[in-house]
């Protein structure tokens, strides 16, 4: 896309250059945190002042702030990430596709003012409603648990609003064919309407593990024995301690980052699509 | 087609439907509406009595409450415009003729993709005052260190820094996709006609982005009116109260507070502010 005349080599350069510069000064808190957590810890702050460019360029080259970051009770906090993401989308993406298949192939009354509704609720933003659910969330007995931490994340109008879009998307002919077979609603749903969805499953699984991987004030509210922080929790408090180290403090941001980016990269062309299609340009 | 809805009369799918939509309905009752109807009924009480609108006058007589409100509104004022005006110029630097786009367009979204807890600590490291990256830079450049999270006239500032790195390469992102689909032939035969970057800029591009801008600037604004983790992780509220946004307040009295009824009735204020700014920006962005 061009605007206006400018088409010399000169603009060119400018254009490349100025985008070259933010783009790097975007990057540096990412390249500052991840060479931080691979040095010892007294070389972490000694060559800011004066700087130089020793400060993203270790002398020493260390795994130590890793090792003794997963000796400790981040462990812990990383593998409750990982199970309550991971329940997570193996419950909400059934919960939803199920949702999306009432909504698009089943047919009853009211059925646009249902998916409306359904739509519109789920889009109310989960932090609006967080702190008086976690006073609720108590009274059921789900403090300190993983049932308490999965469940606020399993339903999600965005993942029902994908999934809906990419059912009707499917011809009508085969669950007709499957219909004059025979073939009951729920064997239609699972045999033929899942596994033609994987494009839509992943994309709808990559929204509800982001919104789990990214949690911080639920887990807060929900959790207050620290055996059952999650990995975000757990680094936030330690911010606020006297004795942490920087080097596992650095180590831990990577580790969070890092499994998420490892998820998404070989999955991006799915996230890209995803985006584009609730990019509120329909 | 006609056969077979003969054969299965549609009266059936609808207990079919039903039973297919009742889990995701009751997470959906549990999980939302009814915390946000409880909410709304708690914002009426104190320790289970009815209390009427006392919490809400005890609210707006009371100098914390209000000053979070202010310092919510001010945050936001100047964040969200801020925030979409470097996006937009972003993306436009993005659509423009570059090598290898994608690449660059990958490398933004990575601090969306980090979470905010853990970007709070690493921009909370680097803003330290004696010892931080933020001032290292400063000094190099000759200017002064900043006292940045531990002033009253600075912390904001730093929370809408640290903010905006997250934020703008993901709005960026949905805005080249917006960018992309103006027709090429529109700002070739804007070209033809003697345009300056400017002019297609200001009467071609602005005008065909005013959707997506739109959804950019409302869901940015929500986000930014319910932004909590860097400010508990930071600043807890200070100091002197100067990042004490309204989600904090709200767990404030949630939680140190112990006062259920006041952070329901804060947390009502919230959302009855955030519709409003919300609605504004449809109707401003739509009329014009």
């Amino acid at each position: 896309m061009l605007l206006g005349g400018g088409n010399s080599p000169g603009r060119a350069i400018v254009v490349n250059l100025t985008l070259a510069v933010v783009i790097l000064a975007f990057m540096a808190p990412i390249v500052w945190m991840v060479t931080s957590s691979l040095r010892p810890n007294e070389e972490i702050f000694r060559y800011l002042s004066p700087l130089s460019v020793r400060a993203i360029l270790p002398e020493e080259w260390t795994l130590e702030n890793y090792r003794l970051l997963f000796e400790s009770a981040f462990r812990r906090a990383l593998i409750n990430s990982l199970i309550v993401a991971g329940l997570t989308v193996a419950i909400g993406l059934i919960l939803n596709a199920m949702a999306a298949y009432a909504l698009s192939v089943l047919r009853f009354k009211l059925r646009e003012l249902v998916f409306t509704l359904v739509v519109i609720s789920f889009l109310i933003p989960f932090e609006g409603v967080a702190i008086p659910l976690s006073f609720l969330a108590r009274s059921w007995d789900l403090q300190n648990t993983y049932a308490g931490l999965v469940l606020p994340g399993v339903a999600n109008g965005l993942s029902i609003f994908l999934l809906r879009q990419f059912f009707l998307s499917i011809p009508v002919e085969l669950r007709e064919a499957a219909r004059v077979d025979g073939a009951g609603w729920w064997t239609i749903f699972w045999r033929i309407y899942l596994p033609l969805s994987r494009p839509a499953l992943i994309g709808s699984g990559l929204i509800l593990f982001m919104f789990q991987w990214q949690a911080y004030l639920w887990p807060l509210l929900i959790a207050s024995d620290s055996s059952m922080d999650l990995a975000p929790v757990a680094l936030g408090k330690q911010l606020g301690q006297f004795d942490f180290e920087f080097g596992q403090m650095f180590a831990g941001s990577v580790a969070v980052s890092l499994i998420p980016a490892l998820i998404l990269f070989p999955l991006r062309r799915f996230l890209e699509q995803t985006i584009k299609s609730t990019g509120g340009k329909e | 087609m006609f056969g077979i809805r003969r054969f299965r009369p549609a009266g059936g799918q609808a207990v079919t439907a039903i039973l297919f939509l009742v889990p995701a309905l009751l997470v959906l009752v549990a999980f939302r509406l009814w915390p946000a109807a409880l909410s709304v009924a708690g914002s009426f009480q104190h320790n289970g009595e009815w209390v009427g609108l006392d919490n809400y006058i005890f609210l707006f007589q009371s100098d914390t409450a209000v000053q979070s409100l202010i310092v919510t509104l001010i945050y936001n004022v100047i964040i969200n415009p801020v925030q979409i005006a470097i996006a937009f110029a972003l993306a436009l630097l993005l659509v423009d003729k570059i090598v290898a786009p994608s690449v660059w367009r990958s490398l933004l979204l990575i601090p969306v993709g980090i979470p905010l807890a853990v970007s709070s600590v690493v921009w909370g490291i680097a803003f330290r005052p004696d010892d931080g990256a933020i001032n290292a830079i400063l000094m190099a450049l000759g200017f002064p260190a900043q006292p940045w999270l531990t002033s009253p006239d600075q912390a904001l500032l730093a929370i809408m820094i640290l903010v905006s790195w997250v934020g703008v390469g993901y709005w960026a992102f949905f805005l080249t996709a917006g960018l992309k689909d103006i027709p090429s032939s529109l700002l070739e035969a804007a070209r033809i006609d003697g345009a300056t970057y400017w002019q297609a800029l200001r009467y071609i591009v602005i005008p065909l982005m005013k959707r997506p801008l739109a959804f950019v600037l409302v869901a940015n604004t929500v986000s930014n009116f319910l932004l909590f983790p860097p400010i508990r992780i930071l600043t807890a509220g200070g100091p002197s109260g100067s990042t004490n946004l309204i989600m904090h307040e709200v767990f404030l009295n949630a939680f140190t507070y112990d006062d259920q009824g006041l952070a329901s009735a804060e947390m009502v204020i919230l959302i009855a502010v955030l519709l409003l700014v919300v609605s504004l920006q449809f109707r401003f962005l739509r009329d014009r």
